[in-house]
């Protein structure tokens, strides 16, 4: 195994043997699974830097590099746009541990020799990079032995996904894959460790609809703060993919200008979805429903149904509960999704669904909202206005937290970050 | 079939939405804890520099050499504001605590030994919150032997158990119970020209009891945890570069409340003791600059204020050191992880506070000696810290076009320069001191 740490400040020496300066850095060009080194970083008299190309060294180890040629030309080699220095761009600097869902910090960095090219294999994140770059390897590692810690952790740089921040000046073309493939409370979770300015980095890898699942998975603040680091086009385009109540709770949370300016660039439908929420109270049904639901009429047949429902692909949240509505949207009945499988297919929604449906009144108080929800054990109750016209509905977890109150969000631990409010 | 819907979504998480966290600071609460939820970091890093180790210096200050030091105040809130300044600016523009800053640009070797430093500093402050914590409460007749593991268990389970910011706020209430300096200083009535004359007369001394005086003040006023801790709050709310002057308003309000508050101490110290052949050898000396407006209350007073303010630096400077020192080292943080998961920082959080009390329990050892210690400790470190921050702010790869500019880091390196020189003279002439040249 070979260390970033144990090559950089050794001798370069020319095919003579002659010292001509100490390895300052190494060369890495990104794309591949393992990057492979294009060249090195040699300090010379005078504090100067030169580029050397990798095919100018001959071998490279613990004891230093050694070249080739005995002439070397300076002005031949120039660091590409997918190339990285290691010690400058990538050591010290964090990184998201894909695999176990957390940021680190690079302490050191192992190459080896893949398909006869030394490459960038690894990243040490454990205490055994910190010790080896102290000098303290041997006692060090002893000392942790004794008391149980495991002093070595690498990850592979496949699992390794860059944090592009202001201070390393790294700017990366790997699109985040990686991350792409993390379940969204996980890269919310990653996100919320990052700096504030690094989190849009990480945003711009994901598409709208991904973008989407990670904001409803924040905190309302860093919510905020988040969507105030994208560009109003990028914020419409996520908030649309957000459900309208998820969205309404956010904008709520903004400016009125700057609710404006992202209403009016979110296509009219979603907006004006989130318009209507907005325009409740915060302690009502109004305001605790989404828009969100499925409405059937009652001459349509279970079978008729059910191929709709295959087509849509509706969300876990939709598929239990669908409200049959007459021409001008009067909620007239429900129909659950078992009552719709056992149901013979010829038979009309009007037949088997369950008549004079549990609603409340848009502007009923959200304690009671979520005592309904609680007594009669629903997943979802409908909401609809004075005319009986449906409304919304408002799920079982956006109730239940106001049914259980105060009590319940306090007794999950609060998160240190060394702030006043957030 | 009308169907609106949206994007798939298993389980969401319960909404919380700021407007659902913080009707109970914004409407529910009035008066003091209302006001005390819109302060910014800044104001709040100003606050907890008047705790224990300031009372204890100033007062010290104040009675053992009158107002004749005086002029070092106006000095150190030059530094103080300047440090303070350049916190705010790194952590809006860089987006980054200092730990962090320190370990992207300085690499693992100059960060371990700046998180030495740190640790040595703010274990020395931890040492000195509890023998503020002991000092307060033996005014009240609680020993400390009751006292501090009492109030250090109390600490470490409400931050793990409760929440970080409920602590802040209750303490940082009563420690503004130290505004009675103020309203004694005018009622002892001291000479205010005299006071205004010795501002502006700087008298030197080489007097190692003296300039260690000097140091401890400086180290009382410019804390290193306090721009730790103000650099991460700034960071951590996400506070951009375009917001900058509001930061700075903000940690100039927190520089000139603490520092006028601790003009005050020394003020009415130094009209009530000094020269009175009170040396302040326990909280209960120190007490008497409180009499001329509380009358036989003033212990109490007192006590109530040391209390708060060093139950809430004794709280910050654990939690702030943990984090500063697992940031730098991209160790797992946050203080309602398992043990398990975050090791080191609950270790690291845990030890402090443990650490802090058991030294003030060791038998024998004098309080307000102890806490002075704890300050020479941290005005001999400070230096070293300065020039991490220095070399950063001047990064133009980290802070872009927001680098000091000239005068900034004439003035910066200046009083970096002096701070130093300070220390090695104090140093010099204790060795005279010792090899019997004095």
């Amino acid at each position: 195994m070979l260390f970033l740490s144990q090559l950089v400040g050794r001798p370069v020496r020319d095919r003579d043997g002659g010292a001509f300066g100490k390895v300052r850095d190494l060369i890495v060009a990104l794309g591949e699974e393992y990057p492979p080194v294009t060249g090195v970083v040699v300090r010379v008299a005078g504090s100067r830097d030169i580029f050397l190309p990798w095919s100018d060294v001959e071998a490279i180890d613990t004891s230093g590099a050694r070249l080739h040629t005995s002439s070397i030309d300076i002005t031949s080699f120039r660091q590409r746009p997918d190339e990285i220095r290691l010690w400058l761009n990538l050591l010290d600097k964090q990184i998201v541990d894909v695999e176990d869902r957390k940021i680190v910090r690079v302490n050191d960095i192992q190459l080896a020799p893949v398909d006869g090219r030394l490459r960038l294999v690894a990243v040490d994140v454990g205490l055994a990079g910190i010790l080896r770059r102290l000098g303290l390897s041997g006692p060090g590692e002893r000392l942790a032995r004794v008391l149980g810690i495991e002093a070595e952790n690498y990850i592979q740089w496949e699992d390794v996904d860059p944090v592009e921040s202001s201070v390393s000046s790294l700017k990366l073309r790997i699109p985040h894959q990686a991350l792409a493939t993390l379940h969204p409370a996980d890269v919310a979770h990653i996100v919320e460790q990052l700096a504030p300015r690094d989190r849009a980095g990480i945003l711009a890898a994901l598409d709208d609809e991904r973008a989407a699942d990670v904001f409803e998975e924040l905190d309302a603040d860093d919510q905020v703060d988040l969507l105030e680091a994208l560009t109003p086009e990028r914020a419409a385009d996520i908030l649309e993919e957000m459900g309208p109540d998820e969205a309404a709770d956010l904008m709520a949370d903004l400016s009125d200008e700057r609710q404006e300016e992202l209403l009016g660039l979110m296509q009219p439908e979603e907006a004006s979805d989130v318009r209507e929420l907005l325009a409740y109270g915060e302690e009502t049904a109004g305001g605790l429903m989404t828009t969100d639901y499925i409405t059937v009429r009652l001459e349509e047949t279970a079978q008729e149904v059910i191929d709709q429902l295959r087509e849509l692909h509706p969300d876990a949240d939709h598929v239990y509960y669908l409200y049959v509505c007459d021409a001008d949207e009067t909620l007239v009945g429900t129909i659950t999704l078992r009552g719709l499988i056992v149901a013979p297919p010829e038979t009309p929604v009007r037949e088997f669904m369950r008549p004079e449906p549990i609603s409340v009144q848009l502007d009923l108080d959200a304690e009671q909202v979520g005592a309904a929800i609680a007594r009669y054990n629903l997943l979802a109750l409908p909401v609809v206005d004075e005319d009986g016209r449906m409304r919304g509905i408002v799920t079982v977890d956006d109730a239940l937290e106001r049914a259980l109150g105060e009590g319940w969000r306090k007794r999950l631990p609060e998160v240190f970050e060394p702030v006043d409010e957030r | 079939m009308t169907a609106r819907l949206r994007v798939p979504r298993a389980i969401r998480r319960a909404r919380r939405s700021v407007r659902q966290r913080l009707p109970n600071f914004r409407i529910h609460r009035t008066g003091i804890m209302a006001f005390l939820g819109v302060l910014g970091p800044g104001l709040i890093a100003g606050l907890a520099g008047t705790e224990a180790g300031g009372i204890a210096t100033y007062s010290v200050l104040g009675a053992e050499t009158g107002l004749s030091l005086l002029w070092i105040m106006p000095i150190t809130t030059v530094m103080l504001l300047i440090v303070l300044e350049m916190a705010v600016r790194m952590g809006a523009v860089s987006g980054q605590g200092l730990g962090d800053l320190i370990r992207d640009d300085f690499g693992v070797r100059w960060t371990f030994f700046a998180m030495i430093v740190l640790l040595v500093a703010n274990g020395a402050t931890s040492v000195a919150e509890f023998a503020g914590v002991a000092a307060a409460l033996e005014i009240l007749n609680v020993p400390r032997f009751a006292s501090v593991p009492l109030v250090a268990a109390g600490i470490w389970a409400l931050v793990v158990f409760a929440s970080y910011r409920v602590v802040e706020r209750v303490f940082l209430s009563v420690a503004v119970v130290l505004g009675a300096y103020v309203v004694s200083a005018f009622v002892a009535g001291p000479d205010w020209g005299e006071v205004g004359r010795a501002m502006i007369s700087p008298s030197l001394s080489f007097e190692p009891s003296i300039l260690l005086l000097m140091i401890a003040t400086l180290g009382t006023t410019v804390t290193p945890y306090m721009f730790f801790y103000l650099q991460s709050s700034v960071a951590d709310k996400g506070l951009g570069p375009e917001e900058l002057q509001l930061g700075r308003a903000d940690a100039v309000l927190g520089a000139v409340w603490t520092n006028t508050l601790a003009v005050f101490i020394v003020v009415v110290t130094a009209a009530t003791l000094y020269g009175s052949g009170v040396t302040i050898e326990t909280a209960e000396d120190a007490a008497h600059a409180l009499v001329p407006v509380a009358g036989e209350f003033a212990e109490v007073l007192f006590a109530i204020g040391l209390f708060g303010a060093s139950v809430l630096a004794a709280t910050v400077v654990p939690l702030t050191t943990s984090y500063t020192v697992c940031e730098s080292f991209g160790w797992e943080s946050g203080i309602s992880r398992k043990f398990s998961e975050a090791p080191v920082f609950m270790g690291l959080y845990t030890a402090l506070i443990v650490i802090g009390a058991a030294v003030v329990l060791i038998p024998g050892l004098p309080l307000i000696g102890l806490i002075l210690v704890s300050q020479y400790l941290n005005g001999i470190l400070l230096p070293v810290i300065l020039f991490f921050m220095l070399r950063l702010v001047n990064n133009p790869r980290i802070m872009g076009t927001y680098t000091n500019p000239t005068w900034l880091n004439v003035l910066a390196w200046g009083l970096t320069g002096l701070v130093t020189m300070l220390t090695l003279v104090m140093f010099a002439s204790s060795i005279a001191g010792w090899l019997g040249w004095f």
